[in-house]
């Protein structure tokens, strides 16, 4: 039996729309039958990068409260030896 | 005249069309370019810079999450003394109060207002509002009762104030319970674009970068100067963010500030945040888009960025009445035929994967390693299509609000099932 080229047409059509679909899915669906992805992402607070920027931090704002604290022993200092001394 | 009329429309849409799939392009390339400078992207200048914090907690019958939020809130790294959080539940009907109740008793900064059933289930900005009345602290972070920051999060996103310019900061979402189902896979795919490719790419090109409504925050006299949150929009993050920019301040994106959410977990679930979020973006768009036309305070690329991040719910839409049009203009006039076929894919192109498209999606996953999860990107489709209704009912029922005077924005709380503890504990135990 020789098909109609209408028939040919449409079966040809018919045969590329479904392996375009299932070229298209297939991956997916085996995705999803049998996961290996890794996910949820693990969120960034224990890499290297994250820890140092943790270090940096604190390190920085203890030196600053020293400076301040350094800068204003020495400014009480100051003004204490230009007093004169009561006790005497 | 009427098919003149068609063609013209029909090329305005395709035009569009073809603008966003160039916005992505550009977002993806940009990305791409920056890869290898991601781990410089710490604010060094912000380093020792740590204000005084106000965390707001919305929370309308949380119970399933709230402790896992207020737990972690406990194990922050910035300074106690320096950070003041503050729950505010909503007249919830479950044990969400006595959880709250319970982390207040034993740590100091913690502080919880009760909202009464007459005042209360209004919506987040209603409860956010009533928090900004309690906050002292010069910065406001939010956060949902579904979230799970990271330790250090708090530092990350407070150095971003040392900017004088920067009026709000966000960080990055990632999705808790995606290994949960195919709807939570799919908006993981969607996230991992929307946040890595997309807002990240907004930031080095300096466009509208977004505050999403969690995992960020204001400067609080800013927010306070622009009259809080306002309770008539539904996307009350988008509207903020616009209202920011057009005071002539920045919102700035910080990708390694990383939070979990637990993501919707049904189709059902999945249309009622979307159509909230599609209805509110397009309340937004209505209010903002003349006005960020018009603005002396934005550049012309944030012109451009802010009336296309605006109008974005709207082209679901316009994809089908393209599809529509394209197919009346083929019947009437053949040689349109093959204009229809090209508007198919440049449509699809753009816009599968719900407004990150699948090669946004693809550098996404690719730049977090997560190269198996590219195998679902077709299945992006189904989001794509889904979204098309959910678009057109919100346009429709905003019209018709609008038409009829009625301010029917009732607020659809998304449920959460707490099923992302269990991740959380796997996580623990690595």
């Amino acid at each position: 039996m020789i098909l109609s080229p209408t028939l040919t047409t449409f079966i040809t059509l018919l045969f590329g729309v479904i392996t375009f679909v299932l070229t298209m899915f297939l991956p997916a669906l085996l995705e999803l039958k049998k996961p290996r992805d890794a996910g949820p992402r693990i969120i960034t607070e224990n890499s290297p990068t994250c820890k140092m920027w943790n270090q940096l931090s604190i390190s920085i704002a203890d030196m600053e409260e020293n400076v301040l604290k350094q800068a204003f022993t020495s400014e009480i200092t100051n003004v204490l030896s230009v007093l004169p001394n009561l006790e005497t | 005249m009427i098919a003149e009329l068609l063609e013209v429309f029909f090329v305005f849409l395709t035009f569009f069309m073809v603008a966003y799939l160039v916005r992505h392009y550009i977002f993806t390339l940009t990305i791409l370019k920056h890869a290898n400078k991601r781990g410089k992207a710490h604010n060094i200048n912000g380093l020792s810079y740590q204000p005084r914090v106000s965390i707001l907690i919305p929370a309308r019958n949380e119970e399933r999450v709230i402790g896992r939020l207020l737990q972690r809130i406990t194990e922050l790294t910035y300074p106690k003394n320096k950070m003041q959080v503050i729950v505010i539940n909503d007249a919830s009907t479950d044990k969400t109060g006595e959880i709250a109740e319970r982390y207040k008793r034993e740590h100091d900064y913690i502080q919880v207002i009760h909202r009464k059933t007459s005042e209360g289930g209004r919506g987040k900005s209603s409860a956010l509002n009533t928090g900004l009345q309690n906050a002292k602290g010069e910065i406001v972070l939010c956060f949902d009762a579904d979230y799970y920051p990271q330790r250090n999060i708090v530092e990350r996103l407070a150095a971003e104030f040392v900017d004088p310019e920067v009026g709000a900061v966000q960080g990055r979402v990632i999705v808790l319970n995606e290994p949960q189902n195919l709807v939570t896979r799919l908006v993981a795919l969607e996230r991992i674009g929307g946040y890595c490719v997309d807002q990240h790419a907004r930031e080095i090109l300096g466009l509208i970068t977004q505050f999403g409504g969690t995992v960020g925050g204001f400067r609080r006299s800013l927010l306070e100067s622009l009259g809080g949150w306002d309770e008539t929009i539904l996307a009350e993050d988008t509207d903020l963010t616009f209202r920011v920019y057009l005071a002539g301040y920045k919102v700035r994106y910080v990708n390694d500030a990383e939070c979990y959410e637990e993501a919707v977990e049904s189709w059902g679930e999945y249309w009622k945040q979307r159509y909230r979020w599609a209805k509110g973006h397009m309340q937004c768009a209505f209010k903002h888009s003349l006005k960020v036309a018009t603005s002396k305070r934005l550049e012309f690329k944030k012109k451009i960025d802010g009336l296309l991040l605006l109008n974005v719910y709207f082209m679901p839409i316009f994809v089908v009445l393209s599809w529509v049009m394209g197919a009346v203009l083929s019947f009437s006039k053949p040689q349109w035929f093959n204009l229809f076929w090209a508007s198919i894919p440049i449509s699809l192109y753009s816009f599968v994967g719900n407004f990150a498209p699948f090669f946004e999606v693809g550098i996404g996953t690719y730049l977090d390693g997560r190269t198996r999860a590219q195998w679902l990107i077709p299945l992006l489709i189904f989001p794509f299509l889904y979204n098309i209704p959910i678009c057109m009912k919100a346009l429709t029922d905003l019209l018709t609000s609008k038409i009829l005077g009625k301010n029917d924005n009732h607020w659809e709380k998304t449920n959460h099932s707490g099923n992302g503890n269990s991740y959380i504990m796997n996580q623990n135990n690595l």
